[in-house]
């Protein structure tokens, strides 16, 4: 090999203006250059994690953060409507014509069910008269109870995170454990506040557990639970001596009467559809699976009720 | 600096769009992560430090967005921007099947490592939901891959001359 050779000849034709020395050097700086870079993003990465796992400290900085990315995803969502609303009419066209044949039958059925239960009704309403009778808050029997704040939704849940963010906080009066549902039915309750956003968290996140009953078996009362798989919930606590079957409506129960820890929910929201029914020899209560009423994968807008009587703000 | 500036913005609304549009929809069972096939594009094109800065800044931005646990979404997506940023520089950033594998196998390794954080941090682990929309999710990633690709190259074309050249040993 000559002595006088060129880097040109090394790299194969592109001129290289660098001696071999400088350019090995230049590797060496180049890989410590990185290994800091990243080492550095690796390490804030953590410290973050850790700071905002353990503590509120980054709360405010977070709140003034999605304050500032909130007109960029009303702006996202205004723009992905219609292409949403195209998705859910073409889905739901084709889901109509099934459901119609299954709908017209219930209706006669129910109509005259409503028959029967109009009259129990009045009879209800006389005897709790007669009896003085006193109710924990239901809704929408109680709706006056409540300011419903209606509020986008700004983001979606994902299938690690069951909770939502909306587009109202403290500046529209919402608390932490005020219950949000939409016309088809319960959502969950929120979980954290900013100013004007919230963080909802769904039930069907893991921490959540709602107080429920069948509609039909007053006496079915149990916890509502997330169930398997991730869409739909469980009913649990639920004495296999109670006649619960599929196609029940499952409802909020609201408060026992007078109870220290009255539940946040308000009774007669509804949730869901009972879709399986069963029991075996080991367990002490049955297993019952429910569909909610709401799709909670796709909401746009949810109604929050805030209660009118004072309570502490929480955060 | 222009490549940091477009990046930024890129990456902005890769994010605004992952949260309120993509995040939520599932089809098929699995849902597309459009933030992870930008930052992937960005590090194939631009390398491991470049990937790494890239996959932090949009993690931090989405966990926001999301009202979550900041430095979760950063700490995979650094990690992510910076193997693929080398991936990119070392072995085959020319080669069409670059991005394809790329996404494939980090969609799949992303999905194990964020179950596995949050199993360290305690918290729930949809194993089950997750691994039956892993290959939605890969599918989705994949369809997505081709355009998304196609327009971060032409955002960002490729600068292999100078840091390929620190790669020659010239022998004495």
């Amino acid at each position: 090999m000559p002595r006088n050779r060129t880097a040109r000849v090394a790299v194969l034709g592109s001129p290289v203006q660098r001696s071999a020395t400088s350019g090995s050097s230049s590797a060496r700086s180049s890989a410590f250059r990185r290994r800091v870079v990243v080492g550095f993003l690796i390490v804030a990465s953590l410290v973050l994690l850790t700071v905002s796992f353990r503590s509120n400290a980054l709360d405010g900085i977070e709140g003034a953060g999605v304050s500032v990315l909130r007109p960029f995803e009303i702006a996202a969502n205004r723009v992905a409507a219609p292409f949403r609303d195209a998705t859910t009419w073409t889905r739901g066209l084709f889901r109509a014509k099934s459901q119609n044949r299954v709908l017209t039958r219930k209706v006669e059925e129910l109509n005259r069910e409503v028959a029967g239960y109009k009259a129990a009704r009045a009879a209800n309403a006389y005897l709790e008269r007669l009896l003085q009778y006193e109710r924990a808050p239901s809704f929408p029997q109680d709706a006056n109870r409540y300011n419903q704040v209606a509020a986008q939704v700004l983001t979606s849940p994902t299938v690690f995170d069951q909770t939502i963010t909306i587009a109202a906080g403290s500046n529209r009066s919402i608390a932490v454990q005020d219950v949000v549902i939409t016309a088809d039915g319960l959502v969950g309750q929120v979980t954290k506040v900013e100013g004007d956003v919230s963080r909802v968290m769904l039930i069907t996140d893991p921490d959540s557990a709602v107080r429920a009953v069948d509609e039909r078996e007053q006496s079915a009362i149990g916890i509502l639970e997330p169930g398997s798989p991730g869409d739909t919930l469980s009913l649990t606590s639920v004495g296999k001596d109670k006649t619960v079957e599929t196609g029940d409506t499952i409802v909020t129960a609201g408060s026992p009467g007078g109870g220290k820890l009255p539940s946040i929910f308000p009774a007669n929201i509804p949730i869901g559809a009972v879709t399986f029914v069963g029991q075996n020899e080991t367990d002490i209560y049955k297993e019952i699976q429910v569909q909610p009423f709401v799709d909670l994968s796709s909401l746009h807008s949810v109604l929050v009720l805030v209660p009118k009587a004072t309570k502490p703000a929480k955060k | 600096m222009i490549d940091a500036v477009k990046a930024a913005v890129v990456l902005f609304v890769a994010v605004v769009v992952q949260a309120s549009i993509l995040g939520g929809y599932s089809p098929l069972g699995g849902p597309a992560d459009l933030l992870l096939v930008v930052v992937l594009s960005l590090a194939l094109l631009r390398g491991a430090v470049f990937g790494a800065v890239a996959g932090f800044g949009a993690g931090l931005l989405l966990d926001v967005a999301n009202l979550s646990t900041l430095g979760f979404t950063s700490l995979l997506l650094t990690i992510a921007g910076f193997w693929i940023g080398r991936y990119g520089e070392t072995t085959a950033r020319d080669r069409f099947h670059a991005p394809y594998v790329s996404v494939l196998v980090v969609t799949v390794l992303y999905a194990f490592c964020a179950l596995a954080l949050r199993f360290v941090l305690g918290e729930r682990v949809p194993a089950h939901a997750v691994l039956t929309g892993l290959p939605a999710g890969v599918l989705w990633n994949l369809i997505l891959t081709w355009p998304i690709y196609g327009v971060i190259r032409r955002l960002f074309p490729p600068v292999d001359a100078f840091d390929r050249t620190y790669d020659v040993r010239l022998l004495a």
